[in-house]
This record gives structure tokens, C-alpha cells and sequence, in this order.
């Protein structure tokens, strides 16, 4: 029960986590494989939610997972899940976690339910709750009839859907899923993410997934950490971080070129776009929509539309990282 | 007149996903159950028939002499004895080709197929999943090593005409018989185990096991015939089927072969040798981190 992993969790020293506490929350967690720094004093806390871990290939979003998994050890620093410090107390918080990893981990001669089975006992479970788990949630992910065959004779996006449901089979509190949508077509990819969604938003289940694809974090996800180059980037709600620092939407009637001119005139920054005119939000916020007003009064334009545009995740990742992230599922990733 | 409603003859629920709020039995059950697993793995269980055939041809092998010998001491005149090390000869040939099958089976899928991601993913550490596979292969390993020779010990208390003075007489032979089993165990298991740590595939970590024994005992046997003085007595230590045999001997009162001329305790040395350059090599391939 519940109360015998709380135990377990005393028995490593560390009170039990409350609802109040973020449920991973790392300080300066440092990886170096020789002159190679992983990840680089990274502090990041994240609360109950679908957690969005964004990066191009290679930033350290895996090392990350893998340091939080136990699987490796920080060379500085720690970090804390569920209450416990995943360096001393691995294997208690390991129970509680699930883990999808992004490259292909399934045994070929096993059937799907044995596999989904055994993970569930390797998390703790007993033999007839584990094999009956695993049926529930094979089904649940969309493999029914199939779980009796050999997994070798499955397709990727079969593995998939088996690689999910090992991860969520013992109920986890938190999963975490690394690129869950590598190599699956778009239809494939739709219904993964339409999982994810439903583990989070039905279950209760705190996601975190990684991706160097915006789109996917961008489907299912409220929260985001991104990094790069093993830095802490930007970290926050999506759509706290997506308000404000758009560029500001002007909509007159009129000659947009000439308007365009008098604002350039004014050291602003405008571009023509269609019918409208943007202004990048550099600098303070009010002065630009003084400076704009000003411009339409000077030159008796109509005003029809003056707002401030709101951010996408990517011009956020644009703004912090400096460089574009992928936009869509084809691209190369390794 | 208004039609009833119909009564629904069935409905169709999506039960969903449901909490798991039952028993987590935690690590020590998932090592329990890693090593369960492995040995119905190892024995072919809830695998394709094919899987089944060695293990069960091996059982056969290693069993039928037993059985054929104990049958006939109940006929041959009392006198005629069957000692265990002519057993041990016998068994040992099923021992080196299930050392052979097993050890691959126990490592080498789970790392080419890259499934330890998921292992060390989960309530157990890494050295707890390598002693599940470690007692999961000695344990397997003991049904043939311990099984023949015991029921021999069983047939002679029961044949012989005063069951209990055989048995209070022969307890010191269940000892060696035990000695002798967990020493073949711990040494076919970590021979196997040491090459299933460094081969991918389980063809070819089965073709090197046996090879690879072959071939060292072909080159020590060839060293021992062309050197002479003192030195050459040693070249046993390094002769893995030698090595056993000379230990079978020494345990189990048979007679020691040309190559066996050290003191007993030596050979243990040697079987100590192997079980450390196997852990070393099973700590190097799986205790440090990626």
C-alpha cells in the first residue's frame, strides 16, 4: 500500500512529499563526461503538470531524465523527486516513476503482456496484480488482442504504445517520456500525443516529456523547461511565458508605406505585414504605444487595430536560446 | 397506447484507466521476481517450443544415468558400488553445454536489445539485477549439478540393508556432494556469465563458451606435454576442464588425471581466479554508468 512505500521512503531518511512541494526540483545539477559538461548547474522545479522538457538535440534533456532516473550520477549538485534524493533513495523513488526511453528497449522473443507484465513486477507489483495491470493497460494504450503475440512481430508504433504502457503500468506518479513521438508516422504521432494527453489530464499522472519538437509540447503540455547546451533556458507555465514580449499589432487605414516611414522615423522598428504593421516589444512598452499613437495623430490615419501580439512557444524559444527549434516531425534526430 | 422503453440488453463502459492502490511489494520482491523470470526464461518457459528442447534433452541426459544406475545396484550383488565422481563424469558433459545455453540467455538479450534501460529504470539497482541473473543461473545450474548425485546418495540409503547405520556412516559423502555441486555451479556460472558480459548475440556467446574452453584446453594440454620440470603441475590452473576435473577428483575420491598433480585447496585457487576475473569483468560491463 501506500503507507508501506512511505515507510520505505522514512526507512531512506527523507520525510514524505507533501502537496505543496514542486515534484522535482534540482539545485546547480551538474553532469561532465570528461571536458564535456552535460548539463550545467541546472536549478529547475517542477510542479504537478504536463511538463514540456524542450531542447534541440543534444541540450541534455536525456541526461537530465537519466540523473533524475539514478541511472547516472551528478558530478555536482542533486536533485529531489517525490520528496527523495534520487541519488540515496533510487530505488524508492524508482517505484513511483515511470520511463520511456527513446530508443528502441523492448525484447523481440516475449509477448506483450508477459513483458508489460514483469515490468510491473520489477516495480514492485505482485505476480497476479501485475499481470492483470498490464492487460488494463495494454488495452489502454490500444494493444488488445495483439499483447499475446511475440513482440518482435510488432510495428514501431505498436513498440510505442508498448513502451508507454510498461512506463505507466505500476501507477506511476510521475513519467517520464523521452521523445515519444521518434519515428512514428503523423497519424501515429497523433495518437501518441492524444495518450499523453489523456495520462495527464484523466490520470492524474504528472508527464514529463522531451522533445526537440515544439509542436508536441505545444499539444500537450501547460508547462515547459527548456534548455540548451546544459543550461537552463526558460521554465514556466506556457502561457504566462507566451504573454507579453510579442511584437505590437498596428492596423490603420491608409498608405501603410508612408506610416511605416514615420515610424522608422521615430526609431521604431516596423514591419509591413499584409494589412497590418508590427512593431518588435523592444524597450519600454509604453513609450512604443505613445510613439505609435503620436505617428497616426501626426498624420491623421484611421486607427483601426493597436494591440499587443502575444508570443508563440517558438518565438519564446527563439528569443531565449537564439536559434530556431524543429517545427516539424520529419527532420533528422539523433 | 405509448410505447415501453426498451430496456438496454447491454451497454458498452470504457472502465478506463483505474489507480492501482493494492500491495507494492518493493525491491527485494522485484529481485525475486527478476530471478523467477530468468530461470523460466533459461528454461524455455513461455518461449517457443524450439526453446524447450535443449533444456529438457540436457534434463534427460543428465538424469538417465542416475536412474539406470540406481537400478541396477538393486539388482547386482552388494559389494558393486558406482561412486559419485563416475557420475560426475557423466554430468558433467550436460553442465558445460547448459552453462553454455543459460549464461547468454541471462545477459546478452537484455543488453543487445537495450531492455536495461527499463531494468535499472525500476525499483532494483544494477548489482541487484546482476545477483538475480547470478542466482537465478546457480540456482539452474544446481538442478543438474546436485539433482543426479543426490538421488544416488537417496538409492544407496535405500538399498543398502540397514538404511540408517548407510546413511549415519555415508553423511560425510551428502557433504562433498554438496561441496562438489556448488563449487561446479559458481564456476560454470561465472565462466558463462563472464563471456555472456562481453557478447552481444547468444549464438555466438555460446559458440565462444564452448570453443573457447576447447581451444584452451587443446593449448594447455599440448603446454603440459611439452614442458617438464615443476612449472608444468601449475599449467592446470589456467586449463578450465582440466581444472574441474582435478577438482571432481579431489572432492569427490576419483582418480585425478596426468595434468592433476597439485594439493586439493590449489585447485580452489583456481576456481576463486575465475569467479574474481568474472566479477571484475561483469562490474566493468555493468556497474559503471553509461
Amino acid at each position: 500500500m501506500a503507507e508501506a512505500w512511505l515507510d520505505r521512503a522514512k526507512a531512506d531518511g527523507v520525510s514524505a512529499p507533501t502537496a505543496r512541494q514542486p515534484l522535482i526540483e534540482t539545485t546547480a545539477l551538474t553532469k561532465r563526461y570528461g571536458p564535456v559538461v552535460a548539463l550545467d548547474g541546472l536549478d529547475i522545479s517542477i510542479p504537478p503538470a504536463a511538463v514540456g522538457l524542450l531542447g534541440a538535440n543534444g541540450a541534455g534533456k536525456s541526461t537530465l531524465i537519466k540523473l533524475l532516473l539514478g541511472l547516472i550520477r551528478p558530478t555536482s549538485g542533486s536533485a529531489i523527486m517525490l520528496g527523495l534524493d534520487v541519488t540515496s533513495a533510487a530505488t524508492t523513488v524508482r517505484e513511483r516513476v515511470g520511463y520511456m526511453p527513446e530508443s528502441d528497449c523492448l525484447p523481440g522473443d516475449v509477448t506483450a503482456s508477459d513483458f508489460v507484465a514483469h515490468m510491473a513486477e520489477m516495480s514492485g507489483l505482485p505476480h497476479r496484480a501485475a499481470r492483470q495491470r498490464a492487460n488494463d493497460v495494454l488495452y489502454q494504450v490500444g494493444v488488445d488482442e495483439e499483447r499475446y503475440r511475440l513482440i518482435r512481430g510488432f510495428s514501431t508504433g505498436m513498440k510505442q504504445r508498448i513502451k508507454l504502457a510498461q512506463a505507466i503500468v505500476h501507477d506511476p506518479q510521475i513519467v517520464f517520456l523521452d521523445e515519444p513521438t521518434n519515428g512514428m508516422d503523423p497519424q501515429g504521432r497523433d495518437e501518441m500525443l492524444r495518450l499523453i494527453n489523456r495520462i495527464h489530464n484523466d490520470l492524474g499522472i504528472t508527464v514529463v516529456v522531451s522533445s526537440h519538437l515544439l509542436e508536441d509540447i505545444e499539444r500537450v503540455c501547460d508547462h515547459v523547461v527548456m534548455v540548451d547546451r546544459g543550461r537552463l533556458v526558460a521554465s514556466g507555465r506556457i502561457d504566462e511565458l507566451m504573454r507579453g514580449g510579442g511584437d505590437i499589432v498596428v492596423r490603420v487605414d491608409g498608405d501603410l508605406s508612408a506610416f511605416s516611414a514615420a515610424l522608422s522615423a521615430r526609431g521604431l522598428a516596423p514591419r509591413i505585414r499584409e494589412r497590418d504593421i508590427t512593431i518588435p516589444m523592444n524597450g519600454d512598452a509604453d513609450q512604443l504605444f505613445d510613439a505609435i499613437r503620436d505617428t497616426v495623430v501626426e498624420m491623421g490615419l484611421p486607427l483601426r487595430e493597436l494591440r499587443a501580439g502575444e508570443r508563440s512557444l517558438e518565438d519564446v524559444y527563439i528569443q531565449t536560446v537564439g536559434s530556431a527549434p524543429a517545427r516539424d516531425g520529419n527532420d533528422a534526430n539523433g | 397506447m405509448a410505447e415501453a422503453p426498451r430496456q438496454p440488453y447491454g451497454e458498452v463502459y470504457d472502465l478506463g484507466y483505474a489507480h492501482y492502490d493494492g500491495e507494492r511489494l518493493g525491491r527485494s520482491h522485484a529481485v525475486r521476481a527478476l530471478i523467477i523470470y530468468s530461470i523460466k526464461r533459461g528454461l524455455g518457459i513461455r518461449k517457443r517450443w524450439t526453446s524447450k528442447i535443449i533444456p529438457a534433452l540436457l534434463y534427460v541426459a543428465a538424469y538417465s544415468p542416475v536412474l539406470i544406475v540406481a537400478g541396477l545396484l538393486a539388482f547386482l550383488p552388494e559389494g558393486v558400488d558406482f561412486g559419485y565422481a563416475d557420475l560426475a563424469g557423466f554430468i558433467s558433459t550436460a553442465l558445460l553445454i547448459f552453462a553454455a545455453g543459460l549464461a547468454p540467455e541471462m545477459l546478452s538479450d537484455d543488453r543487445r536489445e537495450n531492455v536495461l534501460s527499463l531494468y535499472f529504470s525500476r525499483a532494483i539497482t544494477r548489482a541487484d539485477y546482476l545477483m538475480a541473473k547470478v542466482a537465478a543461473m546457480t540456482l539452474l545450474m544446481a538442478t543438474i549439478a546436485f539433482g543426479p548425485p543426490l538421488l544416488l546418495f537417496v538409492a544407496k540409503v535405500l538399498l543398502a540393508n540397514s538404511p540408517i547405520s548407510y546413511f549415519a556412516d555415508h553423511i560425510g559423502d551428502l557433504g562433498r556432494i554438496a561441496a562438489w555441486s556448488a563449487l561446479v555451479c559458481i564456476y560454470y556460472t561465472a565462466l558463462g556469465l563472464l563471456i555472456a558480459a562481453l557478447v552481444d548475440r547468444k549464438g555466438i556467446a555460446s559458440a565462444v563458451f564452448i570453443g573457447g574452453l576447447l581451444l584452451i584446453t587443446a593449448i594447455t594440454n599440448a603446454l603440459f606435454d611439452a614442458m617438464s620440470g615443476s612449472l608444468r603441475d601449475f599449467i592446470i590452473l589456467v586449463s578450465p576442464l582440466e581444472l574441474i576435473d582435478a577438482l571432481t577428483s579431489w572432492i569427490l575420491n576419483g582418480a585425478p588425471s596426468e595434468m592433476a598433480a597439485l594439493r586439493g585447496p590449489v585447485y580452489l585457487i583456481g576456481v576463486a581466479g575465475v569467479v574474481a576475473i568474472a566479477a571484475l569483468v561483469m562490474y566493468r560491463r555493468y556497474m559503471t554508468e553509461d
